[in-house]
């Protein structure tokens, strides 16, 4: 039965990566390689897709997996439905039960000494990873084809100066206060695909 | 807004359509990775609902990265949880991951023309450059609830550097961080013991109490030259 299968792999998936959709993507390739699901090409295709669609990338990538798995059995449509929910529900299962469970531990030990000094060293770890995604995600949006991991000289051969303006200006409109409310992440989101369209779209005309 | 403040004011608790709904429209903005979430959840659930502070923010952030799974679901799970208990977990869940499974199931039928698509690649160049922004004032505030002190500053270089420019393994960082979490508790503990052993434990009651002492007697004397 492919969707026991299908469920059996993409549990396995949510269960043994840490760090993230990224992270996923080397297992996530392995299995629908294996299996296969999906050619390699396809998945190169479909994660330029995953990353410019909303919610997060990972569940994204499994959704679509589950669908293109699901319809090619003789359910058809029904069948990608079905594949892209039971995909999206094995990932997800893993951290529902995981995160239960270590947040009563943690409420449980969190005055524990020595809980607290394992979180002293973990919490500006974690700060430490943010601030390593504000590079990587400014990178890939200025600098498309510069990687931290393997710097080269041609890396900065693209250069994306309108998203660099983009970003200066929404730079000080996100700590705007207005009547003492900051605008809304969400409103500046939508915003800045307007001016997205705006802006590259009369670029690519002019072209 | 404001049924929002009344409920608020009415019943503490938060109810399961909130929690969905706060986490549905956290998923339907959420691109790529986990972390262009966490400005968004912020603004809902510290600023606007005040359901949480930025310090358990932090905790939440810290539970998510630590555990398997994607970071944006465990987030949710974790909120969830918090919030209401397991239903709650379970309904977080499915708020999040809910938009992404709608919009892909439909997008799979034409996803090629989709892909394609100018106008769209335009709007999506224009919200990554918005993201970026997002994913700074993450930043901006979690590291403002971080400790003060060169220990915190140190450990956050670090792993910074380590994960930017290596490949090294994001739960091995993680690990690392913690034992030197640890050890330094224990140092910490060790460097007052052995200063207490060092000297007897009325002297250095005594040690400490001497401004204060001192600081009657010249009182006191004071008082005492003035009545003379």
């Amino acid at each position: 039965m492919i969707y026991l299968v299908l469920f059996w792999e993409y549990f396995k998936v949510g269960l043994f990566t840490i760090g993230g959709g990224y992270a996923m993507l080397p297992l996530v390739t392995q299995i629908v390689t294996k299996h296969n699901w999906l050619t390699e090409q396809q998945l190169i295709d479909f994660i330029g897709v995953a990353e410019s669609t909303p919610g997060p990338f990972a569940i994204n990538l499994a959704t679509f997996v589950g669908n293109t798995v699901g319809s090619a059995t003789s359910l058809g449509v029904f069948g990608g439905i079905l594949g892209s929910l039971i995909a999206t529900f094995a990932v997800v299962l893993p951290s529902l039960v995981i995160i239960i469970v270590v947040t009563l531990l943690f409420d449980k030990f969190r005055s524990n000494r020595y809980v607290r000094g394992a979180l002293k060293g973990i919490r500006p770890v974690v700060v430490g990873l943010i601030l390593s995604a504000v590079f990587t995600v400014a990178a890939k949006v200025i600098l498309p084809e510069f990687d931290f991991k393997h710097i080269r000289a041609d890396g900065v051969s693209q250069f994306n100066w309108i998203s660099l303006i983009i970003i200066c200006v929404f730079a000080p409109l996100s700590q705007i206060r207005i009547q003492g409310k900051k605008i809304h992440p969400i409103c500046l989101i939508l915003l800045s695909a307007v001016i997205g369209i705006v802006l590259f779209g009369a670029f690519r005309l002019q072209q | 807004m404001k049924q929002n403040k009344q409920q608020r004011n009415n019943d503490r608790r938060v109810s399961l359509w909130q929690l969905f709904w706060t986490l549905f429209k956290t998923g339907l903005f959420t691109f790529g990775g986990g972390y262009a979430m966490i400005s968004i959840l912020e603004e809902e659930l510290v600023s606007k609902k005040k359901w949480m502070t930025s310090q358990d923010m932090l905790d939440m952030l810290v539970i998510a990265e630590s555990t398997p799974g994607v970071i944006a679901v465990n987030t949710a799970t974790s909120v969830g949880f918090r919030m209401r208990g397991v239903l709650g977990a379970v309904v977080a869940t499915i708020g999040v991951v809910l938009p992404s499974f709608v919009i892909i199931t439909a997008l799979s039928y034409f996803i090629q023309a989709f892909a394609d698509n100018l106008w769209y690649k335009a709007a999506f160049t224009g919200v990554q450059a918005c993201v970026t922004i997002l994913v700074v004032n993450a930043f901006v505030k979690m590291f403002r609830q971080l400790e003060r002190g060169w220990f915190s500053a140190l450990l956050t270089v670090a792993a910074f550097d380590i994960a930017l420019f290596t490949d090294f393994n994001v739960i091995f960082l993680i690990l690392i961080g913690g034992i030197f979490g640890i050890l330094y508790v224990v140092i910490a503990d060790a460097v007052i013991a052995k200063r207490n052993k060092s000297l007897p434990l009325e002297q250095s009651e005594i040690i400490e109490e001497q401004p204060r002492d001192n600081d009657e007697r010249t009182d006191g004397s004071s008082h005492n030259g003035g009545d003379r």
